[in-house]
């Protein structure tokens, strides 16, 4: 450990700390664009300035190790003449359209620029003129002339996607981000890109122009895309969520997510939901409240036996697996409970970065209950069961995300062989909908609305907290078993609307934890 | 499509032993390659390269765009670098590029005449101040102690040339 002083404060860092590591680690404030934890050091914004005694000039704190008894020093008036000019230059080709601009209330310049610049520009030249609205991939658009050429998001393709699309081309105020011969940046990380770009030159196609940020709260969550489990943050208001990004945990993801990843929120909104129970029979439809619905179920469930069989998918939390096996194992009496593998020849696939073939929250999480209770059921006597007619009533907990899903349709009219259906979905279906016989659909709330536990792939027990209400009167499959038994719920789950100034365990205040989901 | 010959191959293969990273290559590979293309480096020019050199094409897109001396466009055989930094431009360099473009035939720099034989490019200094106004054509030794009409007749003399080849 090595002693050193920070505006004043004696600290101890590890050897081998660079001066703004030091800083971040003891949640002292300092100017930056083009340092990020997750990528190498650049040096090329020039705004970390740092007063080191004894050092007649300044050093920049990103690139600069620490030694004993260093006394270090970005308080001081010739750091902030030196920052303050520092964002003079950035500012110059810069078109302070933070108005139409996405990026406006979680950008690095807007922030910057109210604590430490507050100037009267000196430029009389006119701004270079670059390109707009360019194109760069499936999910990012490129504004050139907001960009401040900090090249994180080079750093970032060639370090971490290792996909190296970006680069910047040309010289001096001609130089602009953009790939090679107009091949676009089509990795499967690409919006991590959008993410630490600092300003709003990098926007996401998805999220452009959809909402102001400061109207957005967020809260810490979990991904339900894959059996990663990234720790992510959504973003949200009462009119459902609008986007989702990366929190770090070196544990799990880092610094990064998928893009596939910042979909989910989709299936969550109103418009993908199912919002009421219907109860189907023959040519008759009734629509109902989930609970009343889930209760007539119930009625004919206990005791129905062996006739009686579950199918279980992955995106449920293990709380919610370990109410329903109980329920099922003894008070219906039957240990016919099926795992539901969505994608069996991809399943165990993985691209080397984050994203995995298996695509549910919680399949260790059902695995182990499963186990727990002694249930050992294969896919196949389903199958069979369902020809001979052995199973008669047939409970599925559906996928929460049909779109990974890719056998859904094959599985539900497979399923429908059953000659009645209950069905448990949060996301509504064609499918679903034109289903005959006796069918019961009952809807199921999604992650974003309730609490319980994930097991990821590396068997780590992540918790999700309930973060908004979407569909009013959804069910968690917990509360569906408390149906079934014909019990009253204990109140709602859901505490609306968290805290947009929480921040998670372990991670640290500061312009950009507060603003921008990641440092 | 382009190819580097074989000999341009050898060249780079062994270019890329000579420096600690092999990014350091780049410049001399690009200027082997802009060689055998015709003076100038085309978008097959750095996928090629990229894929001898196994460099990202991005890299080396970002150093044939930083350095001037790799064109980016198409240039006629003969591409005409008239120094037009202080000394020159006081000397006349400026003007002897015009009334040399009009006799070759270019509206513009960057422009190549409709025989194929000139480009124009106004550079930046060149080293050559004592001997100003000056130019250089493609990357040969330099053409010193201009005036209007020795630029003029060297338009001439170097048509000439072309022709009687």
């Amino acid at each position: 450990m090595l002693k050193c002083t920070l505006n004043g404060r004696e600290v101890e860092v590890k050897e081998g700390t660079t001066i703004i590591e030091a800083f971040y680690q003891n949640k002292i404030d300092i100017a930056h664009y083009c340092w990020h934890p997750g990528l190498s050091i650049a040096g090329v914004c020039r705004l970390c300035m740092v007063e080191i005694e004894g050092n007649p000039r300044l050093q920049i704190a990103c690139n600069t190790v620490v030694t004993e008894g260093m006394k270090v020093n970005n308080q001081s008036a010739k750091v902030k003449e030196a920052v303050k000019w520092g964002l003079d230059f950035h500012l110059i080709n810069h078109p302070l359209d933070c108005p139409i601009c996405d990026q406006a209330g979680e950008c690095g310049l807007q922030d910057q620029y109210m604590k430490y610049g507050q100037y009267d520009s000196e430029m009389a030249e006119a701004k270079q003129k670059k390109h707009k609205v360019v194109d760069l991939g499936p999910r990012v658009v490129l504004d050139s002339e907001r960009c401040i050429l900090c090249s994180r998001c080079v750093r970032f393709t060639d370090e971490v996607s290792k996909t190296n699309e970006l680069g910047i081309f040309n010289r001096g105020d001609r130089a602009e981000i953009g790939t090679f011969n107009g091949k676009p940046l089509a990795n499967k990380y690409s919006i991590n890109t959008v993410d630490i770009c600092p300003v709003g030159a990098l926007t996401s196609k998805d999220f452009r122009f959809r909402q102001r940020v400061w109207f957005l709260k967020d809260a810490e969550t979990v991904c339900t895309g894959c059996s990663t489990g990234c720790n992510v943050k959504v973003y949200y208001n009462r009119e459902g969520l609008f986007r989702v990004k990366p929190v770090y945990n070196s544990e799990v993801n880092g610094h990064w997510m998928c893009d596939e990843g910042r979909d989910v929120y989709k299936f969550v909104n109103k418009e993908s939901r199912l919002l009421d129970a219907r109860v189907v029979s023959g040519v008759k439809s009734e629509h109902m409240t989930a609970f009343e619905a889930a209760k007539r179920v119930g009625e004919k469930l206990k005791g129905a036996g062996k006739t009686v069989g579950l199918v279980l998918t992955g995106s449920y939390t293990v709380e919610e697996y370990e109410a329903i096996l109980s329920y099922f194992k003894t008070e219906v009496g039957t240990d016919r409970v099926f795992h539901w593998i969505n994608n069996p020849e991809s399943f165990e696939g993985f691209d080397g970065l984050l994203l995995r073939g298996d695509r549910n929250p919680n399949t260790r999480g059902l695995v182990q209950a499963m186990q727990k209770h002694g249930l050992t059921a294969q896919w196949k006597e389903l199958t069979e069961a369902l020809s001979t007619g052995s199973i008669q009533t047939l409970v599925v907990a559906g996928p929460e995300n049909q779109v990974w899903f890719p056998d859904f349709k094959v599985k539900v009219a497979e399923l429908s062989k059953a000659t009645r259906l209950i069905w448990m979905t949060s996301g509504k279906s064609s499918a679903l909908d034109e289903l005959k016989g006796e069918v019961t659909l009952i809807p199921m709330k999604s992650y974003i609305e309730k609490s319980g536990t994930f097991v990821n792939h590396t068997g780590r027990a992540q918790t999700i907290r309930p973060v908004t209400s979407i569909v009013k009167g959804a069910l968690s499959l917990t509360e569906v078993v408390t149906a079934f038994r014909g019990e009253a719920l204990q109140g709602s789950e859901v505490v609306p609307g968290r805290s947009e100034n929480e921040v998670g365990r372990g991670r640290i205040h500061n312009e950009f934890t507060l603003s921008r989901g990641t440092w | 499509m382009f190819k580097l010959s074989e000999d341009g191959l050898k060249y780079v293969k062994s270019e890329l032993t000579r420096y600690e990273t092999k990014q350091s290559a780049i410049i001399r590979c690009l200027y082997r390659a802009q060689d055998e293309n015709g003076g100038w480096v085309s978008p097959e020019v750095i996928q090629h390269l990229s894929e001898v050199m196994e460099i990202p094409a991005a890299q080396i897109e970002e150093v044939a765009t930083f350095y001037t001396m790799f064109n980016k466009q198409k240039v006629g055989r003969y591409h005409v670098q008239v120094c037009c930094t202080l000394t020159c431009g006081m000397l006349g360099g400026r003007e002897l590029t015009d009334a040399m473009m009009k006799e070759a035939g270019c509206k513009k720099t960057g422009e190549t005449s409709a025989d194929g034989l000139f480009t124009f490019s106004k550079v930046e200094c060149l080293g050559s101040c004592d001997t100003a106004p000056m130019l250089q054509i493609n990357r040969d030794p330099y053409i010193e102690s201009l005036s209007t009409e020795k630029a003029v007749q060297l338009v001439r003399d170097l048509r000439a040339k072309a022709k009687g080849h």
